[in-house]
């Protein structure tokens, strides 16, 4: 399914590309990567990911309007060398089906690198990014909940298949309040479970063939279990959504009538009882959050890039710019907070609610400094203003994050 | 023009972008639009138009029409009024979204009540009719004034986007609930006629 090696033929570019040293370096050189004082601020493995994430989102690029008005169309994506090298760099190291150039190393090794990577992805195109076959959140709840075999089970048929995962937590019912699902896990007499329910808006809920998701043993929030589950399966059914833009993540329903689930395949079974379910991924939730957050400033910087070649010389330009750059400064301080302190959550949250808000601001600032007919009459940022909103529905919705960081009352004596 | 105004409100609350969009045109064709594409109802673009394809427009009975290459643009008060017409068209739309949050919020439980009991949701609610009422007022009072009826067109962008984060995933996937309000951003884009302004405010 996989094609021949393309990984290669990326990794071999950019390392061309790197001859006289790092891709950084050959980025630099013309005169793409000077950047700003938030990217020089970056450890040198990083600044190397970036470059190299640059050139890998120039390829995504290409693909951009035809994933859009065909997202269900796998050649495309099969035969694209970027998404092939990004779906080997996001899975750990010891899962790869092969090596990836020293560069990309930095991408699993820290979230800093990890947000540094998405906003030149992204910046490439949001969409193609997330048509990729990658792990994505599933891997990260496997990674955190999941013991030796499930990671095997889990990696290995991903290296074998180069498939789709999914990650179905999000139901027709419950979204935000994600401890009210009622996708339920019955005891199966013959042994293990079987599920029942519905999930829906769940990316590549069509398409993935492995992946997690979230059920109920009983009535209670510490009675929620993360599951692995494989297709084909009895009873495991799955169709897209149409959607607005980020058309290539392929959201839609998956439904589950007594789909068998072996006890194995119950993620978190050696962990206490607190870390099984949803608390146990917390840690991963809150990268994930930050690489959303790191998407939606790349499809921003996207935008202004296009009205700035577009409109050159405008008076507004610095202050966008400005705009990008504070952000970018915001989102590498918080992953690098992070990376030092993984439990806390609060960081995350004001990053994403800042980064999302500017993103969608930045497409509106776009409507109005080009002339009449402008997004009719370029497809790729009418379409980047489409994919730009998508983020605001991604791992935390404006009004959940601004709950989570409002501050707490302050303690007042009494008569005081 | 105060009863012109309220038809196309009416006719974009109830029938949506494509039945408003022909009063707001009264009669103007591809060639009146002031940049290089047109928005016209599907039902009225002329035989051998040059389409730019949009699936979603299209979805809306709306198509994009490349202007002839000899035309002219409509003059500046016509198109004025038009654009005020066209922002009537969106209040009447912007008007039926918030009903539909409305309407989803009140049977969504979450947290153990409906969300629409949330203060945040109620807050967000609460503006969008008060930002209704200002829209409806300006048009009437300042229709004829470029820079207020594009005014009136960015606020109804952003008030639309407000709306669309309340119905969370089903706004942005599924049955469209969201479509005519993003073509109608499109379509203004193609008909009001700003010069662009430099600032990048808000
Ligand atoms: C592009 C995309 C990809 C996605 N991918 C996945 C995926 O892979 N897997 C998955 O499981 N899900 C996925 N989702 C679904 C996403 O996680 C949900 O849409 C999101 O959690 C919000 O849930 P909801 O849509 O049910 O909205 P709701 O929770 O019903 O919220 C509706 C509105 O009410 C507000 N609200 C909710 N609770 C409160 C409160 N207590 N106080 C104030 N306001 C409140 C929300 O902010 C929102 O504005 C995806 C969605 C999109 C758009």
């Amino acid at each position: 399914m996989t094609p021949a090696t393309p990984a290669a033929d990326v990794g071999g570019r950019t390392a061309t590309a790197g001859a006289a040293g790092s891709p950084a370096v050959a980025a630099a050189a013309t005169g793409r990567a000077t950047g700003t004082a938030a990217a020089r601020s970056l450890p040198p493995a990083v600044r190397d990911l970036v470059a190299g994430c640059r050139e890998l989102g120039a390829e995504l690029r290409t693909l951009a309007l035809a994933v859009d008005r065909a997202p269900e169309d796998h050649r495309l994506l099969r035969r694209c060398g970027a998404l092939e090298l990004l779906r080997v760099v996001g899975t750990p190291e010891r899962f790869r089906p092969h090596p990836v150039p020293a560069w990309a190393r930095e991408f699993t090794a820290s979230c800093l690198g990890r947000v540094a990577a998405n906003i030149e992805l992204a910046r490439g195109d949001a969409g193609v990014l997330n048509a990729c076959a990658a792990p994505s959140l599933a891997g990260f709840t496997v990674d955190a909940l999941g013991d030796e075999r499930q990671q095997e089970l889990f990696y290995g048929e991903l290296a074998r298949t180069g498939c789709w995962t999914f990650f179905g937590m999000t139901e027709p019912e419950h979204g935000s309040d994600a401890t009210a699902l009622r996708t339920r896990l019955d005891r199966d007499p013959a042994g293990g479970f079987l599920m029942h329910g519905t999930k829906r808006y769940v990316a590549n809920a069509e398409r993935g063939s492995v992946g997690v998701v979230f059920a109920r043993v009983g009535p209670t929030p510490l009675s929620i279990r993360a599951v692995l589950l494989k297709r084909p399966a009895p009873g495991f059914t799955g169709s897209p959504l149409e959607m607005l833009g980020l058309r290539g993540a392929r959201i839609g329903e998956m439904r589950f009538d007594a789909v068998p689930v072996p006890e194995e395949h119950v993620l978190g079974r050696h962990l206490p009882l607190s870390r099984r379910g949803l608390w146990g991924a917390n840690r991963a939730f809150t990268v994930v959050r930050l690489q959303i957050a790191a998407q939606a400033l790349g499809v921003a910087h996207a935008i202004h890039d296009q009205v700035r070649a577009l409109r050159p010389g405008r008076p507004g330009h610095d202050l966008v710019t400005a705009r990008l750059d504070a952000a970018r400064q915001l989102l590498y301080d918080t992953a690098a907070e992070v990376d030092a302190r993984p439990d806390d959550r609060e960081p995350a949250c004001v990053a994403k609610l800042h980064t999302t808000h500017l993103a969608v601001r930045t497409a509106r600032w776009a409507e109005r400094e080009l002339p009449p007919s402008a997004l009719a009459g370029h497809p790729l940022l009418e379409k980047w203003c489409r994919d730009v909103c998508a983020f605001e529905f991604m791992d935390g919705t404006t009004n959940i994050l601004r709950l989570a960081v409002a501050p707490a009352p302050a303690s007042h004596r009494e008569g005081s | 023009m105060r009863e012109t105004l309220a038809e196309c409100e009416r006719a974009g609350h109830r029938d949506g972008l494509a039945a408003g969009l022909g009063p707001a045109l009264d009669g103007a064709g591809a060639d009146a639009a002031p940049g290089s594409v047109a928005a016209l109802p599907s039902a009225a673009v002329p035989p051998r138009a040059s389409l730019v394809p949009h699936p979603l427009a299209a979805r809306e009975g709306v198509s994009f029409v490349r202007r002839p290459a000899r035309h002219r643009t409509a003059a500046p008060e016509r198109l004025t009024a038009l654009a005020a017409r066209l922002a009537a068209v969106r209040l009447g739309l912007t008007r039926r979204l918030a009903e539909r949050a409305v309407d989803h919020l009140s049977g969504r439980i979450g947290g153990g009540e409906p969300l629409i009991r949330r203060q945040l949701v109620l807050g967000t609610l609460a503006d969008a009719r008060v930002e209704l009422e200002v829209a409806r007022r300006t048009l009437r009072v300042a229709g004829t004034l470029p820079a207020a009826v594009a005014e009136v067109h960015d606020r109804l962008t952003e008030l639309d986007w407000e709306l669309a984060k309340l119905l969370g995933g089903s706004g942005y996937a599924g049955d469209g609930a969201l479509r005519g309000v993003v073509v109608s951003r499109l379509v203004a884009n193609c008909w009001v006629a700003r010069e662009a302004t430099g600032e990048a405010v808000p």
